[in-house]
């Protein structure tokens, strides 16, 4: 089968600007949890999340390219921006038919939903402003990457709550097996906005922590669902390709499985029956065994009933070394989005990269029972060689992806 | 279990069910009926309020389709997106004649195409928090992601298998059903249920009117005189099975997915390439990768929204695709004349009456087409249905982002 290895990284998050800051937040296992900065939260029951700061789109892109660009299409190509230059592909005199963007979002860029339709309520049909109007769909982030790069081969956005990076990744693997492209794009971003911030407060769904002044927090597991931002952009290709051209690769995505899980709107699949499914079909895919796996990052975002259900799912699963390892639950750290997967799978790359494991929590911690603060630390010396990302979403379903080193 | 099909079966995909509501109709029999009669669907919207816009038309469904099959409980919990996809997709497993229970339900998929989802759902709660209401119902918010349809769909029927949402605007159920194929064909499920469905909203209505391009009429493609786009709503669902195993339970096969391709312009958000380099690469590779001559096509669902700019460069792409000579053999209607443009749903939509053009062996009409333009003068079988051998046809979809979809379809 084809190997389909990670050439190229850019990550922009609430952990840092760039993939170098990034690896340093995640490295110390640094919370980029803070007070919402961004907009007003006085109102609500939650001032915090986990939001992207001091992200200057200059240092990325040219000032006329972003001007018009939501905020989440600037996230999502500056991270693009970042990934192409550090996978060394030089895009000059390449056939860009052959390069593929893939990016999952669970809502695109709400906040121009939200300021269009405002102009809508505010001014009536007439007073509605045509250039709000375009970024309001999903896919703007992915065609907006193609755009700034002219990047004119297969292009799509997939929306799977939170699963949607993952799905994004999984689909940009296939197009390269089936040689629809040479090279993809794939990844993940959400925007943090007032509006998502507003009806998530009003479903009653986030923890209902308020803190005062800045610095970080690390909010307590089955405390509430915190929210996060970001994007992560990772470049794909063949193995032989990547070879061929001497470009330095990250890591193998062995395999990608997707389940179907079945669950209310607005909740988790209580059984987690298509957690543990795609985790042993991931496994059997990628030709290892659960006792091979030295890293664990998990979807748990604090919210309980997630945690809990992933806490059982691993304890439940055969083979896996999870008292030595502990587990990743990196969203403790970036809060909860639609595109956290590429950024999850981003930290998995450069720990496999960098041989040097990442700080854990241990397994119990994601049962909050009773709730504890997470420790995290480094709990196993091994030399990481492969990562298992696994991912449950609301709205049933399950994605887990398995990344080896070289 | 899942894992790499062993079995030794044939990597054709084959549609077995089809579910279909629109303004023109609320089952596949009267969308059938109603797309060779060239019935158009256009008229008040009523939904919202329309009498500040310009233009107050659109391809509405029918408040007597919709109230039928649902409770009133579920008419006030479920978007209605979601109660138009289910509608469809009730129809498509029903009249697939699949016994699920004998399905590996593990290796059966869902994978649809969405746009503005719950939108409206959405809608009121915002309209209710601006005037002024203290606390408006919040629980609409739930079903206002473009994924709900996937999930609820995929709860309904209990399908444990793939499931994704694909949500490239107007090009989405295209793109889904296109990925479907490629899930069934590279053996990772046996059965997938895809399409996609859209319901009209305020936020997609104002979109359009402040982009200018809505024709206060109902819309006329490829028209000297068309002024824009009509906007509708509905849902088309299809079941996507293996080839083989659909031959072995004797199912009716409807029409094969030949292939599909997908790219980007990389040009405009919102504005076609008027070179139309996008559109010729993804209908040549469209062909390329469904292994058909561009000799072949006989039939081509335009994605003729109506606009000055679509319809023009939409022509020009298939004369350079095509070549002058076999363009003009060729037969195109847009049928977005009499179902309007259904965004997330066009794309399974368009497919459903391309399918029908395949099995009918006829093609449905570009209705309100009365003065030629020289711009487009190609043939686009104005006002009625015509008799016409079709091997295979191409469905296009093109979408903001400049996100470009062709499908191509094959007689059984």
């Amino acid at each position: 089968m084809t190997d389909i290895v990670i050439t190229g990284i850019g990550v922009i998050g609430a952990l840092g600007i760039g993939k170098e800051a990034f690896w340093e937040s995640i490295r110390q296992a640094n919370s980029g949890i803070r007070k919402i900065g961004s907009f007003d939260t006085s109102s609500f029951r939650s001032n915090v999340g986990g939001t992207v700061e001091g992200f200057e789109p200059g240092r990325f892109i040219p000032s006329s390219a972003y001007r018009r660009m939501s905020r989440i299409s600037r996230m999502a190509v500056a991270a693009s921006v970042e990934a192409l230059g550090d996978s060394g592909l030089i895009l000059e005199g390449v056939d860009r038919d052959r390069i593929a963007v893939v990016m999952g979002t669970a809502y695109g860029s709400s906040s121009r939903v939200e300021e269009f339709y405002k102009t809508l309520l505010k001014d009536g049909p007439r007073g509605a402003q045509p250039f709000l109007f375009p970024e309001t769909v999903p896919n703007a982030p992915a065609s907006q990457i193609a755009m700034f790069h002219r990047i004119t081969g297969p292009n799509t956005t997939f929306c799977q709550n939170e699963v949607s990076a993952e799905n994004a990744i999984s689909y940009a693997r296939d197009v390269l097996m089936d040689g629809h492209a040479d090279v993809a794009l794939a990844g993940g971003a959400e925007e943090l906005s007032a509006i998502l911030y507003l009806c998530y407060d009003a479903l009653g769904a986030l923890s209902r922590i308020k803190v005062e002044g800045p610095g970080s927090i690390n909010p307590l597991p089955g405390g509430g669902l915190i929210l996060g931002e970001g994007a992560g952009v990772l470049v794909m290709e063949k193995r032989k390709s990547a070879l061929l051209r001497g470009a330095r690769i990250y890591g193998t995505l062995k395999s990608s499985a997707t389940r179907g899980g079945f669950a209310s709107l607005g909740h988790y699949e209580p059984s987690g029956e298509s957690m543990s499914r795609s985790l042993s079909m991931a496994i059997e895919q990628a030709g290892i065994t659960p006792h091979d796996i030295d890293q664990i990052h998990v979807s748990a975002n604090c919210s309980g009933e997630l945690d809990r259900m992933e806490h059982a799912q691993l304890k439940k699963f055969p083979g896996l070394r999870l008292e030595d390892l502990g587990v990743i639950p990196l969203k403790y750290l970036t809060g909860d989005f639609g595109g956290a997967g590429a950024i999850r799978a981003a930290a998995a790359l450069l720990s496999l990269h960098h041989r040097v494991p990442l700080p854990t929590v241990s397994a119990e911690t994601l049962k909050a029972d009773p709730p504890r603060p997470p420790e995290w630390r480094i709990r196993s010396d091994t030399k990481p060689q492969a990562a298992l990302v696994t991912t449950s979403t609301f709205g049933g379903g399950s994605s887990s992806l398995v990344f080896t080193s070289e | 279990m899942q894992g790499p099909m062993k079995r030794a079966v044939s990597n054709r995909v084959a549609v077995t069910g089809i579910g279909v509501i629109t303004s023109i109709g609320n089952d596949l029999f009267s969308f059938r009926k109603a797309l060779f009669e060239g019935k158009n669907g256009v008229g008040p919207v009523t939904i919202f309020d329309t009498s500040d816009f310009p233009c107050r038309l659109g391809a509405q469904v029918r408040d007597d389709y919709l109230g039928a099959s649902f409770s009133p409980q579920e008419i006030r919990r479920i978007s209605r997106c979601d109660l138009l996809g289910l509608t469809a997709a009730d129809e498509a497993l029903f009249n697939s004649l699949l016994d699920l229970d004998e399905c590996n339900k593990d290796r059966t998929g869902v994978v649809l195409g969405g746009g503005a989802g719950g939108m409206l759902s959405w809608e009121r709660f915002r309209r209710g928090l601006w005037s002024g209401e203290k606390r408006p119902r919040p629980s609409p918010l739930l079903a206002s992601a473009p994924c709900t349809l996937t999930d609820l769909i995929a709860r309904r029927y209990e399908l444990g298998g793939y499931r994704a949402t694909i949500t490239t605007a107007c090009s989405s159920s295209a793109t889904s059903i296109g990925y479907a194929s490629d899930l069934i064909r590279s053996g990772r499920q046996d059965i997938v249920v895809t399409g996609g469905s859209e319901a009209l909203s305020e936020l997609t209505f104002a979109g359009f009117s402040s982009l200018r391009v809505m024709d206060p009429e109902a819309c006329r493609p490829f028209d000297k005189n068309r002024r824009g786009l009509s906007l509708g709503e509905g849902a088309a669902v299809l079941v996507l099975e293996n080839y083989d195993l659909a031959l072995s339970r004797g199912a009716v096969i409807y029409a094969e997915v030949m292939g599909y391709a997908i790219n980007a312009d990389a040009f405009h958000m919102t504005a076609p390439d008027p070179e139309a380099k996008g559109v010729c690469s993804v209908m040549a590779r469209a062909l390329e990768n469904a292994q058909v001559e561009p000799g072949q096509v006989d039939y081509i669902n335009a994605h003729g929204t109506g606009t000055k700019a679509n319809d023009a460069m939409e022509t020009k792409a298939i004369k350079e695709v095509f070549g002058e000579e076999q363009a003009r053999a060729l037969a195109i209607s847009s049928t977005k004349s009499m179902v309007g443009h259904c965004l997330g749903a066009a794309g399974a939509v368009e497919t459903v009456a391309t399918i029908l053009a395949l099995t009918e062996q006829l093609v449905p009409p570009t209705v309100n087409l009365e003065v030629p333009d020289p711009d487009c003068d190609l043939d686009y079988v104005p006002t009625s249905a015509r008799e016409k051998k079709i091997r295979f046809a191409l469905n296009n979809s093109f979408a903001f982002g400049g996100n470009n979809t062709s499908l191509v379809l094959g007689k059984v």
